[in-house]
């Protein structure tokens, strides 16, 4: 029994609590906000929730740095960092200020409705992205459960930029983050962290 | 009588010698005999049959060289050759002649892709066919006079396509390739099937029928002759030394003593299948088994080449109207019909058809070698394997439309708007080092076109930075840029135009 017990347990897709083993990190870049996650920053090949109150807070002041080392981690060919269906166009000469490589910018646009959630698990999917950015409002449970999926699957992060409003909902995604701009800095309440607790940082400074 | 070796006197370079030296003939006995017959059809008119096809009656038409500063006329048709318009002429003494002469120049391209034509139809004669460009294709037909019933069968029949096509082409049979063209070029419409037969003819051909170049041709009028039979009276070691061996080599090709290998003319392959529907629908789940099926063909069909594609077409068979028809372009070439066979689902699922399809037909662009490379065992999720991300980018496409995933590059330029581009995924340049590097931030996101801001309020965090450039093109621009910090606390990057009056614009948010 406890062994059939022990077995269950070695699931991968069984989690239990704070006991968890911590996940794969790479570092956000901001100390403050390292000490507060579990394994120490963004968990790799899963699903990340940020809820923004309106598009350009600093959300992507906040991923750069983990973007750099997401795009240059890794031997050989550099990964592509793919932004799908982003508010306005990522604008080249300030990625390349910020020390991302422009060539490996990937900008998908799809048009409205569900071709939005498939090109993401597409991306997430293939393996061949250092990370997915995607703007994505309303969501079903059973859309991000997939998401989240082909991330695992993929083994690449998955950053999801959703309005403030999908707040209270429930979400499969490993990490939820609420972002709210203050003074300069950043607000940044954690909802949901797998392996952690909720928590609070006030005014991180992004810049 | 004795004649010292020449190299003995003179000392020359190796690369002079062979042609001092003596050349003697060589022996007749080892020459290719009538074993061979070769069917020489040379297309005068090609230039301009491959611009205007069928304009032999028409208007009076002429096409003209594209390096030559007189432009002279390299081919004209019938009605103009009538008024006196020939080849060689310049284009103004051509227009003199025929003022409402349409004059086209000459495109290279368009006369290969002909003449590859062409070399096609030839190969219903035989599988030995050989393109001489520009203007002739050589077919060695020995093996096929039995299953056309003989030369003069063979040759009606070969005459009669070809004045269906409406082209101009003189065709003649010879025993070297390099025979049949003279006869071909000299327009003599000969059969020659003896070996041996050829120095009986040469007086006949006149020097042109050789295409050897102006100037030699020039010089050999000069000693006075005037046809093949002059040039072969001519001692051979005086000729290779004057005009070098490759002329003395080719008269020796032309009569047989001396083998002119030729390259033989390859189709490139295709996959072309078509298959009818049991019941005409014009549903994509009716389609997909037949579909299925023509995928199942062409996988076979890439194995057994070891081949890829990079463009497949499908085409939907319709009763009395155009069909309807898909493309898939790859990113890069695919020898995994699995990863088409998703593509072309996703197409077909978008597409809805006009009419029912009788039948399918699949067709592929010209065939590709395949290189293998080990798939890693370890490396997924590791690096972008270009593989994988042509896959994705493919996949994207087939559904969103090729448009909807791009990549961004910079474009050095002082006006913010003008210093990015949208570019090919992976393919921007490098980062352009004529930046300052000292240049105020720029903002992350960028708005397609600058928004007036009415009645914004919100403070200014920094600036101002100048941007007064471009007049040069009619799009200058005189700006003030600040960073400022709206009340929802975003970072944003807005511009009052100089001299100031007009309100401010949102141009890009730091996001």
């Amino acid at each position: 029994m406890s062994d059939a017990l022990a077995e269950l347990l070695r699931h991968p897709a069984l989690w239990r609590g704070s006991s968890a083993v911590a996940p794969r990190t790479v570092s956000t870049g901001f100390r403050l906000l390292d000490t507060r996650l579990p394994g120490g920053g963004w968990p790799l090949s899963t699903l990340i929730e940020l809820l923004v109150p309106t598009a350009g807070v600093g959300e992507i002041r906040l991923l750069l740095p983990a973007l750099r080392a997401l795009a240059t981690a890794t031997p050989g060919e550099p990964r592509w960092i793919a932004w799908l269906a982003p508010p306005h166009l990522p604008y080249a000469p300030a990625l390349a200020d910020a020390g991302l490589d422009p060539a490996r910018m990937l900008v998908i646009r799809p048009r409205a409705g569900l071709d939005g959630f498939w090109a993401m698990e597409q991306a997430l999917r293939s393996g061949v992205c250092a990370a997915v950015l995607g703007w994505i409002g309303t969501a079903g449970d059973q859309a991000l459960r997939r998401l989240k999926l082909a991330a695992e699957e993929g083994c690449t992060p998955g950053f999801l930029l959703r309005p403030s409003v999908h707040r209270a909902e429930c979400s499969p995604a490993a990490l939820r983050l609420a972002l709210l701009a203050r003074d300069y800095g950043l607000d940044v309440e954690i909802l949901k962290s797998r392996g952690g607790g909720p928590a609070r940082i006030e005014r991180l400074p992004i810049h | 009588m004795f004649e010292p070796h020449p190299a003995a006197i003179t000392p020359a370079p190796a690369s002079h010698r062979r042609a001092l030296e003596p050349v003697p003939a060589p022996p007749a006995a080892a020459a290719p005999s009538a074993r061979e017959l070769w069917l020489a059809a040379h297309f005068p008119r090609l230039p301009l049959d491959a611009l205007l096809p069928g304009t032999g009656q028409g208007r009076a038409a002429a096409v003209t060289a594209t390096d030559d500063p007189r432009r002279s006329i390299v081919a004209c048709n019938e009605r103009a050759a009538r008024q006196g318009v020939a080849p060689g002429m310049s284009l103004n003494a051509a227009l003199a002649l025929v003022p409402g002469l349409r004059v086209e120049e000459r495109r290279h391209p368009a006369e290969a892709a002909l003449l590859d034509r062409l070399g096609r139809w030839a190969l219903q004669f035989t599988p030995v066919v050989s393109l001489e460009p520009p203007s002739a294709v050589l077919a060695e037909v020995r093996g096929s006079l039995d299953l056309f019933g003989g030369v003069m069968a063979l040759w009606r029949r070969a005459l009669a396509g070809l004045s269906a096509s409406g082209l101009q082409a003189s065709l003649a049979l010879a025993p070297t390739p390099r025979a049949a063209l003279w006869l071909a070029r000299a327009d003599l419409a000969m059969t020659v099937t003896r070996a041996d037969a050829m120095p009986g003819i040469a007086a006949r051909l006149p020097l042109a029928c050789l295409q050897w170049p102006q100037d030699t041709i020039a010089t050999l009028q000069g000693l006075g002759i005037r046809n093949v039979a002059d040039l072969l009276r001519l001692p051979r070691s005086g000729f290779a030394a004057r005009f070098g061996p490759r002329l003395l080599d080719e008269l020796d090709e032309g009569l047989g003593r001396r083998p002119m290998p030729r390259r033989r003319h390859v189709v490139p392959e295709r996959f072309d299948e078509r298959l009818e529907l049991p019941v005409a629908t014009e549903l994509t789940a009716g389609l997909q088994p037949a579909l299925e099926y023509l995928l199942g063909h062409l996988d076979a069909f890439l194995r057994a080449r070891a081949s890829g594609v990079g463009t497949l077409r499908v085409d939907l068979l319709h009763r009395g109207q155009a069909p309807t028809r898909l493309w898939v372009t790859l990113t890069r070439m695919a020898g995994d019909v699995e990863h088409l066979r998703e593509l072309l689902r996703e197409r077909l699922a978008q597409c809805r058809p006009a009419a029912p399809a009788e039948a399918l037909r699949l067709r592929s662009g010209v065939l590709l070698p395949l290189t293998l490379r080990d798939a890693g065992l370890f490396e997924r999720g590791r690096s972008a394997d270009p593989e994988a991300t042509a896959r994705l980018l493919d996949r994207l496409r087939a559904r969103l439309g090729h448009q909807a995933v791009f990549g961004v590059s910079p474009v050095p330029e002082h006006r913010p708007e003008r210093a990015w581009r949208v570019a090919e995924p992976g393919g921007t340049a490098p980062v352009p080092l004529s930046w300052p590097a000292s240049r105020p931030a720029r903002p992350l996101w960028m708005l397609s076109e600058p928004q007036p801001l009415d009645g914004w309020e919100g403070a200014l965090v920094t600036g101002p930075e100048r941007i007064e450039t471009g007049w040069w093109d009619g799009h200058d621009v005189r700006r003030d840029y600040y960073v400022a910090l709206s009340r929802a606390g975003v970072r944003l990057w807005i511009f009052r135009e100089r001299p100031p009056g007009q309100g401010w614009f949102l141009h890009g948010v730091f996001g």
